[in-house]
C-alpha cells in the first residue's frame, strides 16, 4: 500500500475505529480530531508501516464479520428468551420533544423521613442466607451494608463467628468505626497487615488477603480455634475477584472457606453475577442463591454542563435512556460539537 | 472559551441550582490541588453558622486525629465549603473529608477516580470531566462498570429524591464512552487466577500432592475455563455430525492417505531441494529476528540489523550489532537464545541498515544490557498439515491411482480436511483449557524445585517451611535474599528500607534524600539478585530513593512527621502507604522468630521505630 492509498483508507473509517489503531501508538490522542489522528497516525508508525496496516486490515475485518453475523442475526430472529434483563425504561419516540431544563430539574430536594423498611430483595438475601450461601449483585448505593449488618447480627446472636472482608483498608477502618458503634466495641476487632485490634472479637474485620493467610494457616493445621465457630464470611466489593493483581485472593478465600460457614458476597452490578452463583453452587456443599436488580433506588439524571456555565440534559428523556447512548439532548449535542470545534488540537484556538 | 469549566464558576453553578453537595471528579490529584487553589481568594464564601458547622465538625475529627490541625486546606474548607480528597493525601485527612460530607457539611469534594471504588460517601450529584483513566502506566478509556460506580455515587438514598451525573468536558473526554457507560449494561468479569510461589508451597504443606489438581479445578478460573470448553465441545459435537458423510471408504483414514497422495503427487521428485529448508524450530523463530531485537549468539550476544535470504543459501541469514560496534553477518541457525527485549530500529536500505543515531543507540544499549536476560517463550508448534514422518514418498506405492473411490475422494478432500483440521484444533484448545491451570502450576513447582524449596517429589524442603510465611509479592526474592544471607547483622533502619524499596512500586518521580552507604552497598546486592531471579519473577522497582525515606524514618527516631516530609517531594499521603507497606513487609519477615530469630527481632525493632507520629495515630 502506498502511503496515499493508505491514508485514503484511513480517511474512510470512522473516528472510533482510528481510535483504536491510535491506542498504544500514538500517545495522547484522546481529543485528535480525525485529520491530526491520521497525521499522528503515520506520523507514529512510520517505523512500523506494516504493523499498522495489518492492524487496520484485521479491525476491518472484525467490523466486517460482526456485521455479517448481525445482519444475519436480523434476518433469522431467533426466539429472544431474556428479552427482559434490563428494566428498560420507556424511551419516547424521537419525534417527541426533548426534555425542558426546567422539567429537569424539577423535584430535586430532601424525602420526608421514612420509617426503616427493609427492600424485598433485603429480606430475600437474608431468609436464603440462613440456608445456602449468597451472592448480592445490585447497583451503588442500594443498602448492601443492611444484609451485611443484619446477618452478621444473627450469626452473632446464634454465639457464631462472623469475618467481614472489604479490598480496602480505608474501607476496612470505616467499617469498623460504623459496626463498633451498632454492636459495641468489645464485639468487634480489626486485623489489616499492620493494625490488629480485639482480635478475639466474634466480628472481625479484615482484608481479604488477612483472611486467605489465615485459611493457609488453618488448612496447614496451624488451626485458629475462631474457624470451628465461623458462621458467615462477608466478602464487601467482591467484584474485586476482576482484579488483575489480587483477584485471585478472593477466588483463594471462597475456596478454602470453611464449609459450614456461610458465604455472603456483596458487589456492585457486574454483567455475569449467575456465573459467580453457579461457580459457588458447583464448588460449596450448598447451593447458592443469587439476588440481583439492576435498578438503582434513587433515579438518577444525566446533565451537560458546558464551560460557558451553561446547564442543558444529556440525552432527551428524563431519565437515564437504557439501551440508547446516542439519544443525546439536542442542546447537549450542539454545545459538545462546538467544544470539539473549539478545542481540536489541530484548530489551534488554544494553547 | 476555556477549555474545562473554572472550578469557581463550577461550584457556582451547581449550588445556584441547588445540585449540591457534588463529588467531582478529575483526572489528576494536581488538578484537584489546582481546583484548591483557585478558591483561595474566591467570593462565595458559606454563611457564618455553616462556617461554624464546619468548624465544630472538624475539632471533633482534629481530637482524634492530631495530625491534620494545621493541615493547609482547613481555611479554605472552612470558608468555602469545598475540600479535596485524594490519594496525596494522609488517611485522617480524607476520613475527616469523608465525615464532613456525610453530615452534609460540604458543597463539593474535588476527587481522583479511586474514590469512586469503596469509599463509601454518596452526594447529590457527581461532576464527570473525564472519560479514561490512568492504569499504571496508560490511559484507559472508562468500562461501562467503572462509568456506573462513579454515577452510582449521585443520589443518597433517604436524602434525594433524584440524583444527578453532570458531564463537563475537559479536553480528555470521549463523550460517547460516558453516555454508553451511562445508558449500557456493565461487563461480565473474568477470573484473574495466578499461581504465586507462596500460593504452590502453601498448599502443598496442607495438602499431597495429587489433590492439587482437584483443588485448582475448583477456582472460578477453571469455572471459566470449563465454560470455554463446553463452548468448543458443542462445537466439536457439530463438526463430528458434519464429518460423518465423510467417514470410512476404502481406506478407513482415506483423508490422510488422499493428503499423502495428493502432496507426493504434486512435489513429484524435487531435484534440487536446497533453498527454503528451514526447520520448524528454526522458522518459527523468524518472526521474532526483527531489527532490534536482542539475540544471545555461541559468543557473546547481537542485536540484529536485518534479515534476508541470500542466493545459495540454505537458510535465512542475519546482519547483527556486536559489541564494539562491529557488523557481522550469520546464519538464523547459530542463534542460541532469542530475548525477551527490543529496542526501536527502523530498517534502512543501505548498510549498516539502520540510521547512524540508531546505530550510536543501539550500540550502547547493547553495552548497558544486564548479565541475565529473560528469553523469549518461542513455542515450536507443529502444524496439523505437517506430514507423518515415515511416508513413503513415492507414488506407486499408493493405491489411490485406481481406487474405485478416488473421484470422491479427490471431490470431498478440501472440505473433509478443513473440518478435520477444525476439529484438530478444538480438540487442543479444549485440552489446554482443562490443563492449563495445572500447567501453570506444575512450572512453579518446578522453579521451587530448582530452588530447593521443595524435594523432587514436591514436599517442602525445611527452607520451604518458612519460606511459605512470606506471602507478599516477590517472595522469592525475599526468601532467596534471606538465604543469601543478605540480612544477617542488618540493622533495623537497613532492613526497613530494604523492605520500602520491595513494596514500593510506583515509578512517579520525586526529589528524595541521600542514602546511606551501608543501605546503598545492601541494595546494589538485592538488586543483582532480582535481576537474576527475573526469569522467574518480576523484579520490583528497587528505588534507592524511597528506601533512603524510610531509613531516615527509622533511624532518626526524632525526626518528626513534618521533618520527614520536608525531606522529599513525595505526597503526605504516598509516604504514609509507603511507611503502611514497609510495615507489612516487615511484619511477614517477624513471622520468622522460629527460623531466623535474629531477622525477626530486628524486623519487630524496626515496627517499633516505625510506629510513631502519625503511622501510630491513624486506623
Ligand atoms: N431498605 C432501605 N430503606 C431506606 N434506606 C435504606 C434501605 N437500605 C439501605 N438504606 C440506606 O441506603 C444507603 C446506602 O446503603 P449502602 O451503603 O449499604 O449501599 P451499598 O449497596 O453498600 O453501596 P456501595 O456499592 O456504595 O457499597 C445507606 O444510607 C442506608 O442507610
Ligand atoms: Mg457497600
Amino acid at each position: 500500500m502506498t502511503t496515499d492509498e493508505l491514508e485514503r483508507l484511513l480517511a474512510q473509517q470512522p473516528v472510533a475505529l482510528l481510535h483504536r489503531l491510535a491506542r498504544g501508538r500514538v500517545h495522547r490522542q484522546f481529543r485528535a480530531g480525525k485529520r491530526r489522528l491520521i497525521e499522528l497516525l503515520l506520523q507514529h508508525s512510520s517505523h512500523n508501516r506494516a504493523g499498522l496496516e495489518s492492524d487496520l486490515q484485521a479491525l476491518l475485518e472484525a467490523r466486517q464479520s460482526q456485521s455479517a453475523s448481525s445482519a444475519q442475526r436480523s434476518q433469522y430472529p431467533l426466539p429472544i428468551t431474556r428479552k427482559k434483563a434490563t428494566p428498560q425504561t420507556p424511551v419516547p419516540a424521537l419525534s417527541e420533544p426533548a426534555i425542558s431544563l426546567t422539567g429537569w430539574l424539577e423535584g430535586i430536594g430532601v424525602p420526608e423521613p421514612q420509617p426503616f423498611v427493609p427492600d424485598p430483595w433485603q429480606t430475600d438475601a437474608l431468609s436464603a442466607l440462613s440456608e445456602i450461601d449468597v451472592v448480592i449483585s445490585v447497583p451503588t448505593g442500594s443498602g448492601k451494608t443492611y444484609v451485611a449488618i443484619e446477618a452478621a447480627r444473627r450469626a452473632m446472636e446464634d454465639n457464631r463467628t462472623v469475618i467481614y472482608t472489604s479490598p480496602l483498608k480505608a474501607l476496612s477502618n470505616t467499617k469498623y468505626t460504623e459496626f463498633s458503634r451498632l454492636f459495641g466495641p468489645d464485639k468487634v476487632g480489626i486485623l489489616t497487615g499492620d493494625r490488629q485490634e480485639h482480635s478475639q472479637a466474634p466480628l472481625l474485620i479484615m482484608t481479604t488477603e488477612i483472611l486467605r493467610n489465615l485459611l493457609y494457616d488453618a488448612a496447614s493445621g496451624e488451626i485458629d480455634v475462631r474457624l470451628d465457630t465461623l458462621g458467615l464470611v462477608i466478602l464487601d466489593e467482591s467484584q474485586y475477584i476482576a482484579d488483575r493483581e489480587r483477584g485471585v485472593v478472593w477466588e483463594e478465600t471462597i475456596i478454602f472457606c470453611p464449609s459450614q460457614a456461610k458465604l455472603l458476597l456483596l458487589s456492585a452490578s457486574i454483567g455475569n453475577p449467575q456465573d459467580i452463583a453457579d461457580w459457588l453452587t458447583s464448588i460449596r456443599p450448598t447451593a447458592c442463591r443469587l439476588v440481583r436488580h439492576s435498578k438503582r433506588t434513587v433515579p438518577l439524571r444525566a446533565g451537560y454542563l458546558h464551560p460557558n456555565g451553561r446547564l442543558t440534559p444529556l440525552f432527551r428523556t428524563l431519565g437515564i435512556p437504557y439501551g440508547h447512548p446516542t439519544h443525546l439532548h439536542p442542546e447537549a449535542k450542539r454545545l459538545f460539537l462546538e467544544y470539539e470545534e473549539e478545542t481540536l488540537p489541530s484548530g489551534r484556538s488554544r494553547r | 472559551m476555556p477549555p474545562s469549566i473554572h472550578p469557581v464558576d463550577l461550584v457556582t453553578a451547581l449550588r445556584h441550582k441547588q445540585l449540591t453537595p457534588a463529588i467531582v471528579f478529575l483526572t489528576s490529584r494536581r488538578a484537584c490541588d489546582e481546583a484548591m487553589e483557585a478558591f483561595d481568594h474566591a467570593e462565595l464564601v458559606l454563611p457564618p453558622v455553616r462556617q461554624d458547622a464546619i468548624g465544630t465538625a472538624l475539632e471533633r475529627v482534629i481530637a482524634q486525629y492530631p495530625s491534620i490541625a494545621e493541615h493547609p486546606l482547613i481555611p479554605i474548607v472552612q470558608r468555602i465549603g469545598v475540600a479535596a480528597h485524594h490519594a496525596g493525601h494522609l488517611p485522617s485527612w480524607k476520613i475527616a473529608i469523608e465525615e464532613l460530607m456525610r453530615q452534609g457539611h460540604l458543597d463539593a469534594v474535588f476527587a481522583t477516580t479511586t474514590l469512586a471504588a469503596g469509599v463509601d460517601f454518596p452526594a447529590r450529584t457527581v461532576v464527570i470531566t473525564q472519560s479514561s483513566i490512568r492504569k499504571s502506566r496508560d490511559f484507559t478509556d472508562l468500562t461501562i462498570g467503572e462509568v456506573q460506580q462513579i454515577a452510582g455515587r449521585a443520589g443518597r438514598r433517604g436524602k434525594d429524591h433524584v440524583g444527578f451525573a453532570v458531564i463537563t468536558p475537559s479536553p480528555y473526554i470521549d463523550l460517547s464512552v460516558l453516555t454508553k457507560g451511562l445508558t449500557g449494561q456493565p461487563e461480565a468479569i473474568d477470573s484473574q487466577f495466578t499461581i504465586s510461589y507462596p500460593m504452590v508451597l502453601n498448599l502443598l504443606k496442607a495438602h499431597p500432592h495429587e489433590h492439587i489438581q482437584g483443588i485448582l479445578a475448583k477456582s472460578f478460573a477453571q469455572f471459566q475455563l470449563n465454560q470455554r470448553a463446553e463452548l468448543l465441545e458443542r462445537k466439536l459435537d457439530l463438526l463430528h455430525t458434519q464429518l460423518e458423510p465423510f467417514g470410512p471408504r476404502v481406506c478407513t483414514d482415506w483423508i490422510t492417505q488422499w493428503q499423502t497422495f495428493d502432496h507426493v503427487r504434486r512435489h513429484r521428485p524435487a531435484r534440487h531441494q536446497t533453498h527454503r529448508s528451514e526447520s520448524p524450530e528454526i522458522a518459527v523463530r523468524l518472526p521474532f529476528l526483527t531489527p532490534g531485537r536482542v539475540v544471545g549468539l555461541h559468543k557473546g550476544r547481537g542485536i540484529v540489523l536485518r534479515q534476508y535470504r541470500s542466493k545459495g543459501q540454505k537458510n535465512s541469514m542475519l546482519t547483527m550489532l556486536r559489541p564494539d560496534g562491529a557488523v557481522t553477518e550469520c546464519p538464523v541457525t547459530s542463534v542460541r537464545e532469542v530475548y525477551d527485549r527490543t529496542y526501536d530500529c527502523a530498517e534502512m536500505a543501505t548498510y549498516p541498515w539502520c540510521s547512524a543515531e540508531t546505530f550510536d543507540r543501539l550500540s550502547e544499549q547493547l553495552e548497558d544490557l544486564p548479565p541475565r536476560l529473560p528469553i523469549l517463550p518461542i513455542l515450536a508448534s507443529s502444524p496439523v498439515d505437517t506430514l507423518p514422518d515415515a511416508v513413503v514418498q513415492s507414488l506407486g506405492d499408493f493405491p489411490c491411482p485406481t481406487c474405485s473411490s478416488r473421484t470422491a475422494c479427490q471431490k470431498d478432500f478440501p472440505t473433509a480436511s478443513r473440518l478435520r483440521q477444525e476439529q484438530q484444533r478444538h480438540t487442543k484448545s479444549i485440552q489446554a483449557l482443562r490443563a492449563s491451570l495445572w500447567h501453570r502450576f506444575q512450572e512453579r513447582v518446578n522453579v521451587l524445585q530448582t530452588f530447593g524449596y521443595l524435594t523432587s517429589t514436591a514436599q517442602l524442603t525445611e527452607d520451604g517451611e518458612w519460606a511459605r510465611l512470606i506471602r507478599i509479592d516477590h517472595s522469592l526474592l525475599i526468601t532467596e535474599l534471606i538465604r543469601a544471607e543478605a540480612f544477617t547483622g542488618a540493622d533495623p533502619s537497613l532492613l526497613a528500607g530494604i523492605m520500602a524499596s520491595l513494596a514500593h512500586d510506583d515509578d512517579r518521580p520525586g526529589a528524595f534524600p541521600r542514602i546511606s552507604a551501608g543501605l546503598s552497598s545492601l541494595l546494589r546486592q538485592v538488586r543483582k539478585l532480582a535481576e537474576s531471579l527475573a526469569p522467574h519473577e518480576d523484579p520490583p522497582l528497587l528505588r534507592a530513593d524511597v528506601a533512603a525515606l524510610a531509613e531516615r524514618w527509622v533511624a532518626e527516631p526524632t525526626l518528626t512527621w513534618i521533618g520527614l516530609c520536608r525531606l522529599t517531594t513525595m505526597a503526605e499521603g504516598d509516604i504514609y502507604r509507603l511507611l503502611a507497606r514497609t510495615i507489612e513487609f516487615l511484619s511477614q519477615l517477624q513471622t520468622l522468630k522460629g527460623t531466623h530469630p535474629s531477622l525477626a527481632d530486628s524486623a519487630a525493632e524496626a515496627l517499633t521505630l516505625i510506629r510513631r507520629g502519625v503511622l501510630e495515630e491513624l486506623p
